[in-house]
């Protein structure tokens, strides 16, 4: 799967980067990305995940071709 | 809320909802008015030179483009939902915004004034809060800050 990131979390991930473990939701996602970064921990617990440009819940089934994108809280305006 | 005895006459204008160019305020308030609307809220987000007591330089704007243009899409009809608006206009910047210029624009135009100014409130807060837009604060001595940490 492909993951993208943005805003702050490009501080902590390469902007965009294949992910190559198993997981099987977006809970499971975040474990693991917590496993390769623990300082983003914090960030990542207020995080929404998008698939397909639209917003998915932690019990999303990811398939193996899916693109997440990950956004921190917004801070536009 | 005042009762009409027709409903409003909506229309669209058509205005992309990100825009990497400098937003065309005037240009946009030209398109935003209305021969049923006695009012026109114009609000102008503009980036200040200073926050939280550091001296800001400019600001950057990163955008998911297409889930941002969805989803100040569905505020703007939301909003035309709850009042009776006759045009209703929101427009946000991506990329290096100066201070003074423009960052985001909303523009309500409906009969009477309550209404105008209560749904630009609506939009714009929904906008700042909803929309996957971020803003990266870069200030006068070097170091930058990506927000998120909404104070407002």
């Amino acid at each position: 799967m492909k993951i993208q990131v943005f805003a702050v979390l490009k501080d902590y991930f390469d902007k965009e980067f294949e992910l190559g473990a198993e997981v099987g939701d977006i809970a499971s996602l975040q474990s693991e990305l917590v496993r390769l970064n623990p300082s983003a921990k914090g960030i990542l617990q207020l995080c929404r995940f998008a698939v397909y440009d639209e917003f998915v819940d932690n019990d999303f089934r990811i398939e193996k071709n899916d693109t997440i994108c990950i956004f921190p809280p917004s801070s536009g305006g | 809320m005042i009762q009409s005895a027709y409903s409003p006459q909506a229309v669209e204008v058509e205005v992309a909802a990100i825009s990497a160019e400098p937003l065309d305020v005037a240009g946009l308030f030209a398109l935003a008015h209305h021969p049923e609307a006695g009012a026109v809220v114009l609000f102008s987000g503009e980036v200040r030179n200073h926050n939280n007591g550091m001296a800001v330089d400019y600001l950057e704007y990163e955008a998911h483009e297409s889930m941002a243009i969805k989803m100040i899409g569905s505020i703007v009809d939301d909003a035309k939902k709850k009042w009776p608006l006759n045009i209703a206009v929101a427009q946000h910047r991506t990329g290096k915004v100066s201070v003074g210029e423009t960052a985001v624009i909303v523009i309500t135009a409906t009969a009477h004034r309550s209404e105008a100014y209560a749904a630009n409130e609506y939009i714009i807060h929904r906008i700042k809060h909803e929309a996957p837009i971020w803003k990266c604060e870069y200030f006068s001595d070097g170091t930058k800050l990506w927000g998120g940490n909404c104070n407002c």
